[in-house]
């Protein structure tokens, strides 16, 4: 079992007795694990398969070629089609499909009509169709997955980065600390639209990159934070005292300063989530973020501006956003009134 | 306050850099619009001396034109002495001055940015000490419940979903614009009844995300006040509490938000250039965003030495403003 000291333990007991923040974070990590295997819940590939007494997982691995069960195509079965093929044939074979038997990136065609769909129970389209004919619920589930895992990335790589530097920066002061400081100040006015740009027309964004650009100008906030820290703390005197009987600048920072100013540090978390999201979000709404067809709430946004007579795609995108947003900025709210050392007093 | 100077330097010089170093400039684009028209010329008119769009003298004096064949550092002292005489030079796009561009668009923006401001204030702080002074009841309950959304969610996205209710579905309002295109022929006071009616969905979705900060900080700096022993001492010393909340408590809780003013500021121009795409409002936001895309270089640093300014003039309105709510801070 992990020791915890009794401040972290009254601490987490109180995020519990806020029940509105620790019920939405109950939800969000629900939501984060579930995206992880949405495979299983949200896909074109079926299940089981159940096929002249044989068991098929299709879901994971390789992809089946539709003569394995009796179809006259070499290529991936269409297990839509092969359910019901096997329903009319009666013939012992069934098909179990996920709760939503869409791929994020398949094209639904439907005879004589034009996309967008609107929701259909009886199509399984619960959330209607985008204007390309792929299903809003699959391409939202899958767009809500590299959102969270996005901003989760860019999150641990922009504290790191902002610990390590803020810090020093803190702790040596002098020229080093003003140097960054400016830089800082001169970085932060640069249009990030610009950087996004230039490297859009040399290759295309893919995830990794789309982080690296965003950490590129996304660690000043952090930086300055922990050095204004650093800088407060280096001025106590337990610190003095820990370099008068002898410790090294590591023991010193490790052991006394970090304790001290990594606390406060976990309420920023969630706010740095939801601007993680907010900003994937934005990109891709300009057009800047990952190269279509990736699944992503601002193309669904972008989409549903453009076309206001197919009201179910920004109804469902905007009400997803809502949804997280207000969660994760819950969950924060709640953290900081769980970390918050003055106990409030009130008059009357 | 010295060291604005070399940050002011540092930030122009940077993105000139850039603007060098981004492909795809000015030039290749207007090339691409030739090719483009030409397209549609029979090929047998085209003489054979016109094989590229242009030839090299030209382009070499359509460089010149531009300052395009200067060495970066040198056309970058070239142009801060411009800009210390006030020149900001000629759009690449509109082939007009980057003044006239920018004072074309500055009545939008000035319009949305103070209106912002002042309902910003006007509302959130009475709202905010209501809400610190009911602390922890249904009021505070309620009235969090609808900050809390405009503080989670961007303003933009707002404001789709309310120009998807209301625009478009309802049809109570306009789906964006600035004014009605029968606009000049509207008695005055009609006038003032149609911008009003264009504006109300983009002003909210402007304030939504100032007012939520705002509210917060207003509440909660309050009630950090209200903490104080000096309140405490107020109090025991038989001061009614509305005496000591008014006239103690509120005025050193507005510290926070006089600090917060220099932000507000600069936020009064350039806008939110997401709102400004999603209403199609013709301000100085989407300004700056179409002529990056454009490529327009002078417009774009144009802007950003306004945006710059700004930003160094809200700061040191802010300490003037801290100065007259702070009895404590002096200017030397």
């Amino acid at each position: 079992m992990m020791r915890l000291d009794p401040i972290t333990r009254d601490r987490l007991s109180r995020f519990r007795g806020i029940s509105r923040g620790w019920w939405s974070a109950v939800i969000l990590v629900a939501l984060i694990l579930f995206s992880l295997v949405a495979e299983l819940f949200v896909n074109s590939r079926a299940l089981i398969v159940h096929y002249q007494g044989q068991y098929f997982f299709p879901t994971y691995g390789a992809m089946i070629p539709g003569d394995t069960f009796g179809e006259s195509y070499q290529y991936e079965t269409n297990y839509k089609v092969l359910e019901r093929r096997f329903a009319e044939e009666d013939a012992g074979n069934w098909v179990l499909m996920p709760l939503i038997p869409f791929d994020p990136y398949e094209i639904n065609v439907y005879a004589g009509e034009f996309a967008p769909h609107p929701p259909s129970m009886e199509r399984e389209h619960y959330l209607g169709t985008d204007i390309a004919g792929r299903d809003v619920a699959a391409r939202l589930i899958y767009g809500f997955r590299i959102a969270i895992w996005f901003s989760l990335a860019l999150l641990a790589t922009t504290y790191v980065i902002g610990i390590v530097l803020g810090c020093l920066m803190g702790y040596r002061g002098g020229w080093f600390d003003l140097g960054i400081q400016r830089l800082i100040e001169i970085w932060s006015n640069v249009p990030f639209l610009y950087i996004i740009m230039i490297v859009a027309s040399i290759v295309t964004p893919d995830f990794g990159m789309l982080v690296f650009l965003m950490v590129l100008f996304g660690w000043m906030g952090m930086t300055w934070y922990m050095r204004t820290a650093t800088y407060k703390e280096v001025s106590r005197d337990y610190v003095m005292a820990a370099k008068a009987l002898g410790a090294s600048d590591w023991r010193i920072i490790t052991q006394h300063i970090l304790p001290n100013t990594i606390s406060v540090i976990v309420t920023f978390i969630p706010f740095s989530v939801a601007g993680g999201i907010t900003a994937l979000t934005a990109l891709d709404y300009l057009g800047f973020g990952l190269p279509p067809p990736t699944p992503s709430w601002g193309e669904l946004l972008k989409q549903g501006t453009d076309r206001l007579d197919a009201p179910w795609v920004v109804t469902s995108v905007v009400s997803g956003l809502v949804l997280i947003l207000v969660m994760v900025t819950f969950v924060g709210e709640a953290i900081r009134e769980a970390f918050d050392p003055r106990r409030l007093t009130r008059y009357e | 306050m010295l060291l604005v100077i070399p940050t002011f330097l540092g930030i122009t010089l940077l993105v000139f850099t850039l603007t060098r170093l981004v492909p795809g400039g000015p030039i290749e684009r207007m090339m691409t619009e030739m090719q483009l028209a030409q397209e549609g010329v029979p090929a047998l008119q085209q003489g054979p001396e016109r094989g590229g769009v242009l030839n090299e003298a030209q382009l070499a004096s359509l460089k010149a034109y531009y300052g395009f064949d200067q060495p970066i550092f040198e056309a970058y002292l070239n142009w801060i002495g411009n800009v210390l005489r006030l020149d900001l030079g000629v759009s690449t796009r509109y082939n007009e001055s980057v003044w006239t561009i920018i004072a074309e668009r500055l009545p939008v923006s000035l319009y949305y940015g103070i209106t912002t401001l002042i309902l910003t204030y006007l509302i959130c702080i009475p709202l905010g000490i209501a809400k610190a002074l009911k602390h922890g009841q249904r009021f505070d309950h309620t009235s969090s419940a609808l900050v809390f959304i405009g503080y989670a969610v961007p303003g933009y996205i707002v404001g789709i979903a309310l120009l998807t209710a209301f625009a478009s579905e309802l049809e109570w309002f306009p789906l964006g614009g600035f004014i009605s295109e029968r606009y000049d022929e509207f008695t005055p006071i009609e006038k003032v009844k149609d911008v009003l009616w264009h504006s109300i969905l983009p002003l909210i979705s402007y304030m939504l995300g100032s007012f939520a900060v705002m509210t917060f900080m207003m509440k909660n700096s309050l009630m950090d006040q209200l903490a104080q022993d000096y309140v405490r001492t107020a109090l025991a010393k038989g001061l009614s509490f509305k005496d000591a909340v008014w006239k103690h408590a509120v005025r050193n809780s507005l510290i926070p938000l006089a600090t917060h003013f220099g932000n507000n500021i600069s936020v009064i121009l350039s806008g939110s250039f997401l709102i400004e795409t999603v209403f199609n409002i013709n301000g100085f936001g989407l300004l700056g965003y179409e002529s990056l895309l454009e490529r327009d270089y002078p417009v774009v640093m144009g802007i950003l030495v306004i945006s710059s300014l700004l930003f160094l003039i809200g700061n040191i309105l802010s300490d003037l403003c801290v100065a007259a709510v702070d009895p404590r801070v002096r200017f030397e």
